[in-house]
């Protein structure tokens, strides 16, 4: 019997579908004693400390059964026999002397139930924080085309909440669930050396108590999973509606996107009571069953006690030792619940740590790559009969050869999607050409150390993102080999001292998520700043499309200029001024390159260039 | 709190519900209560009992009681947390309904996100202190004077020296509950700077690897990790202290119960059966006095979230009907703009300026300029998405004054964005239609809309989902089943907000076509980038920086300098090139 309205419910559709959970998985605890062997010591402390605690847990009821039994007992058998001749002092001094054991025993306990989280937290926070580094790290290195099969959001997922997650499986896992299956074999096999009679009698319900509480795990499970999908459902539908309100409201539909929300909720509401309504059953089911494993042991153990065969001391310690017993077992659902989150992280964790990157210098090649590079480097560089493809079938460079011999520009213009950024991509070696090579200083790039080779290079990219942290770090990036003067000089020769000085803290100027506190101009002269630091032989420059106002443009020419003389470039270009000065302009259409030549040259040739020139590079 | 006893009276909705909820919970105490002394009387009873038999009708009375307390505690639970759980559902409709509600410039202030967040965690935070929160209190109230009553019944020295750890419990966890929530705080931002971090490595990989940098981010990234490890073990700390707290105050609570107990024993006969009674009832204090403890924890946080959610819902309506509406029998769908500006709230300049011109019924008026221009804050305005300053008339009537179901009716509306559901075709086109659409209705939208082959193609035809869940759509699919969407309402006036730009030309002219032809004279307002969308349009308005640069004639605008010939010739340009 209800008191409320029942939710009306929509037939289940097929979005509902829950995730089938991740069961005990072996090899991943092997992989996870792998990487916790480091933490060996810690370990070795979070069983001693779960240990100390069993024992005295174990002691009060051991200690309350000696008093009673003790002291209590002679006193009250002795005052029985003779009433008027009853002194009690001896008896009270025995008592004080079991309840300064209990005194000690609970100090004792103060500081191991303080040790049993901070400890076993601890221990698993150790083995994790070195894990996010390693998994860091590997990510790091691994392809870019396995970056952009991934949105970033997921990647950010693996180093925060899967590691987060993964950590249960240590303090969940290895300690506490470990730990529970010593204790309840223990307090089992204690339980039959005190009394075998009761012990028997506990033992044999106690297979019914984990069956109730694995009964409703699975129960318990699956509705959490269904609340969680519908409630994911509804925050979905909110954040839709919000961001079409203009629609919603011009189309006068407000009633109809209330009523869509409401049969949400509904589903909502359902799962939920169904949560309710299993946990408003397991835990009194629970209750129940530990309630009359209480009662047959007051039974039995009544008849013992009046039998002389068991004492009310050994009664009492037999009782509290059955609720040590019963408490882990009423949890056990419950954990396996956690662990098995945390099989699910931990599986998509290893499944990254075991993907390999393929771009590292090839085995052979090692040997050479760390030999000594030419010296001098001269950024002379060759694109021999390149094609490329990000997806197979699908040419997005097709046989493109060309040089750039040491101290020249060359750039690159053609439509968007004509091939010119998979170039840079390539020369960079984010990706490997699908057949022809590209050389540097005669070398072919797979045989460079990819460390040295990009250290030679100076780089300008679209994004000219920054980090977080300051001014400074932007453009330093790790190179210890910039002082103050070479940065000094970079900004001045880019043109990028005014937007320092107009800094509050100069160089030491905090820059926002994305350099967010920045103007676009002000970005990218420090890009170019940045890439001037380096003392670069090799420039690469995409440059950027982005409006800015003429004053701030003129200064990005300028800025560009010093970057680019006397230096191997590569230019993506898109400024009028670039593509007059460069050595050599590549026209590329459709991946291919369908024009070479200098700026005046195209012009007359009045094909694919002097229609892009119109296009990009007339005044409007 | 005052904000908190407001949310409170949406439970009382169900006060029926929640009053036997409550009314389970000292009947469920007091079994839970008499199933210690059983155990207890019995103990005693075995020093004088002759038998053992009665011990078996006490195991079956056991079993009874237990029962009895599993069935109370069920219907509890039941009752207070679902009603807690409908609470939370009528509230989420409320705040939502009211979001819907909301103008436009709302909406502009507010970050989505935050949105979201009152409509989840607040409400959440709200529930979990007036529902279970209310029945832990509640069951503490019931539980503690039973069972102090009980033991001060049987030994009052003794029962007040058990209370005392219990108070040193309570306050324990009183004072170290600001502690766990600051190093808890720190904990989560650690790692939204660790999340931070990784954030700007993945999507700036491109800096990362060009520059050598791994090393670098990699230390950066230690430095966040070790920082979020140092936080985790501070926090372990504080929950170990808490921990310490509970479970050693319990422990305490045994030494009085052994030593004056004891004594009680040895000299004056106290019994061995009351010596458990309190062993056993001090465990069930515990766990209330600890749920209080919690509650008083998490009160602030409820407190602020229950200001936040009415807040949401005191928001003024600032477009709403007029006091005396005016009706429109009529629309013909004639606009009349004279000397309209407007101003983003908070913003320094007006994003529009003295924009003057008309668009007679029946009209294809085209609206162009650069980006910034205020193309699509000036389509806003028609359907009153915003309140414009100056005049802004429809049918001679200003919009102000209509009723505002009147005005949307009448008009059709495109967003830039291709704003479509998660939901089937027949779902999103259906979505302008006041009644839900036949097949041949939709065949003809589709027809309408240009996309009759490609959702034939759709595994499921017109129940195809679409979306995330379903097919995803090319942009100019998007923009197509947004346009059969708004033809769905058969509108007086259309309003297209550069929604034809992932069309390609030759399907763009048939659109314009059809949008024009479909209605008896309908009146079409239409913004674009691509200046071939407005080619064949009756008027032309240039904008620029917020103002008029000209109107005209698509041959008239070409044959004048300025913004508009240059960029016709551009995209000429670049039309001819990608034919190449």
């Amino acid at each position: 019997m209800t008191a409320w309205r029942k939710p009306t419910v929509e037939p289940e559709d097929h979005l509902d579908e829950i995730p089938v959970p991740k069961s005990f998985d072996g090899s991943l605890f092997k992989r996870l004693i792998a990487e916790a062997r480091p933490h060996a010591r810690l370990f070795v402390g979070a069983y001693a400390v779960l240990l100390g605690l069993f024992l005295l847990e174990l002691a009060g009821p051991w200690i309350l059964r000696g008093a009673i039994d003790g002291p209590v007992t002679q006193a009250l058998a002795l005052r029985e026999r003779h009433a008027d001749a009853f002194e009690s002092k001896g008896f009270v001094r025995e008592l004080w002397i079991w309840a300064s054991l209990y005194v000690g025993c609970a100090l004792a306990t103060l500081i191991f139930r303080y040790l049993e989280v901070a400890h076993i937290t601890r221990t698993g926070q150790a083995v994790i924080a070195d894990l996010r580094a390693r998994l860091f790290r590997h990510i790091q290195s691994l392809d870019l085309a396995w970056f952009d099969k991934r949105p970033t959001g997921q990647l950010v997922t693996r180093v925060t909440s899967d590691v987060e997650n993964l950590s249960e499986m240590v303090t969940t896992g290895l300690c506490t669930l470990a730990f529970d299956v010593v204790k309840v074999v223990v307090a089992v096999a204690i339980l039959f050396f005190l009394h075998w009679k009761l012990a028997l009698l506990v033992s044999i319900s106690l297979p019914v108590l984990i069956g109730v509480s694995l009964f409703f795990r699975g129960g318990a499970r699956d509705a959490h999973r269904l609340v969680r999908a519908r409630l994911a459902r509804t925050n979905g539908y909110l954040q839709e509606v919000l961001s079409g309100i203009r629609v919603v409201q011009v189309f006068r539909r407000e009633e109809r996107v209330s009523g869509r929300f409401a049969s949400l909720l509904a589903r909502y509401l359902e799962a939920n009571m169904r949560t309710i309504f299993l946990f408003a059953l397991a835990l009194p089911a629970l209750d129940f069953v530990v309630n009359a494993i209480q009662g047959a042991t007051v039974w039995t153990g009544g008849i013992e006690i009046l039998g002389q065969r068991m004492s009310y001391g050994l009664f009492l310690q037999f009782w509290f030792y059955v609720k040590l017993l019963t408490n882990p077992l009423q949890e056990l659902g419950e954990r396996y619940n956690v662990l098995q989150s945390a099989f699910a992280s931990a599986e998509r964790v290893f499944g990254v740590i075991d993907t390999k990157p393929t771009l590292l210098p090839s085995a052979p090649n090692v040997a050479r790559a760390n030999a000594a590079p030419p010296e001098p480097f001269r950024g002379h560089v060759r694109f021999e009969n390149v094609s490329f493809s990000y997806v197979e079938g699908v040419e997005v460079l097709s046989d493109v050869t060309f040089e750039i011999p040491p101290g020249a520009t060359v750039a690159v213009v053609g439509a968007t999607g004509a091939g010119k950024s998979t170039l840079v991509n390539l020369l960079l070696r984010f990706y490997e050409p699908t057949s022809g090579r590209i050389t540097v200083d005669g070398i072919d790039l797979r045989e460079w150390d990819l460390g040295v080779l990009r250290r030679r290079f100076g780089l300008v990219l679209q994004e000219d993102f920054l980090f977080a942290g300051t001014v400074r770090e932007n453009l330093v990036m790790g190179r210890d080999e910039i002082d103050d003067e070479v940065l000094a000089e970079a900004l001045e020769a880019s043109r990028a001292e005014r937007v320092v000085a107009s800094l509050s803290g100069g160089l030491d100027s905090p820059v926002a998520e994305r350099g967010a506190t920045l103007s676009t101009g002000e970005r990218q002269l420090l890009a170019i700043a940045r890439a001037l630091a380096g003392r670069p032989e090799l420039v690469i420059l995409d440059e950027a499309t982005a409006s800015v106002d003429s004053t701030t443009e003129a200064r990005i020419e300028e800025a560009q200029q010093s970057l680019l003389s006397e230096r191997s470039a590569l230019v993506i270009a898109h400024r009028l001024s670039t593509v007059r000065r460069a050595d050599q302009i590549l026209v590329m259409h459709r991946g291919r390159i369908r024009e070479r030549g200098r700026h005046q040259e195209l012009l007359r040739q009045r094909g694919i260039y002097a229609r892009l020139h119109t296009l990009q590079f007339a005044e409007a | 709190m005052k904000h908190l006893a407001r949310q409170f009276r949406r439970f009382l909705l169900y006060k029926r519900t929640l009053a036997l909820g409550l009314l389970c919970i000292p009947i469920s105490s007091a079994a839970d209560l008499w199933l210690t002394i059983l155990v207890g009387d019995a103990l005693d009873d075995l020093r004088t009992a002759s038998n053992a038999d009665f011990l078996k009708g006490l195991f079956f009375l056991m079993l009874g009681v237990a029962f009895v307390r599993g069935v109370f505690r069920f219907y509890q639970r039941w009752w207070i947390v679902g009603v807690s759980r409908y609470v939370e559902n009528d509230l989420k409709q409320a705040l939502f309904d009211k979001l819907l509600a909301l103008p436009l410039s709302f909406h502009h202030k507010n970050r989505s996100g935050d949105l979201v967040s009152r409509i989840t965690s607040d409400v959440e935070n709200i529930r979990m202190f007036l529902g279970p929160g209310l029945m832990y209190t509640l069951g503490a109230m019931c539980m503690l004077p039973l069972a102090i009553g009980t033991m001060v019944t049987l030994n009052a020295p003794l029962a007040s020296a058990v209370v005392v750890p219990l108070l040193v419990m309570g306050c324990g966890m009183w004072l170290l509950s600001p502690r766990l929530q600051k190093h808890s705080l720190a904990v989560q931002e650690s790692i939204s700077d660790i999340s931070q971090r990784a954030q700007e490595t993945f999507a700036g990989i491109r800096i990362v690897k060009g520059y050598a940098r791994e090393e670098q981010q990699t230390a950066k990234f230690d430095a966040a990790s070790r920082e979020t490890y140092r936080h985790q073990v501070e926090l372990a700390k504080a929950r170990g202290f808490s921990s310490a707290i509970t479970w050693g105050s319990k422990d305490f609570t045994y030494l009085p119960i052994l030593l004056i107990g004891g004594w009680s024993m040895i000299d004056r006969g106290f019994e061995a059966g009351d010596l458990f009674k309190f062993v056993d009832l001090t465990f069930k204090v515990f766990w209330p006095i600890i749920a209080v403890g919690w509650l008083a924890g998490v009160f602030p946080r409820a407190k602020v979230s229950a200001q936040r959610v009415q807040e949401l819902l005191d928001a003024p309506l600032e477009i709403d009907d007029p006091a005396a509406p005016r009706e429109l029998a009529n629309v013909r769908g004639h606009f009349r703009l004279t000397d309209v500006a407007f101003t983003y709230p908070g913003a320094a300049r007006p994003t529009l300026e003295r924009i003057t011109f008309e668009v007679r019924p029946g009209e294809v008026v085209g609206i162009v300029g650069a980006t910034g221009s205020g193309k699509s804050t000036l389509l806003n305005l028609f359907a009153r998405l915003y309140d414009a300053d100056g005049r802004l008339e429809l049918d001679g009537v200003p919009v102000k004054e209509l009723r505002l179901a009147t005005l949307r009716g009448a008009v059709g509306y495109v967003p830039q964005d291709s704003f479509l559901f998660s939901a089937t075709w027949r779902e999103n086109v259906g979505f302008g239609s006041e009644r839900p659409l036949d097949d041949a209705e939709l065949a003809r939208l589709a027809e309408l809309a240009c996309m009759t082959d490609e959702v034939a193609r759709f595994p499921n035809g017109y129940d195809q989902t679409i979306g995330e869940r379903g097919v995803t759509l090319s942009g100019g699919q998007r923009q197509r089943t947004c346009i059969a969407r708004a033809l769905a309402k058969d509108p007086t006036v259309l309003i297209l907000d550069d929604s034809l730009s992932a069309v390609d030309t030759e399907t763009e002219t048939a659109l314009v076509r059809h949008l024009k032809s479909a209605g008896r004279g309908r009146t079409v307002i239409l913004s674009a980038h691509r200046l071939s969308t407005v080619r064949h349009a009756d008027r032309i308005v240039v904008l620029d920086g917020g103002r008029i640069q000209a109107i005209g004639t698509h041959d008239e605008l070409v044959a004048r300098d300025g913004w508009y010939s240059s960029t016709w010739a551009r995209q000429q340009a670049q039309e001819e090139l990608a034919e190449l």
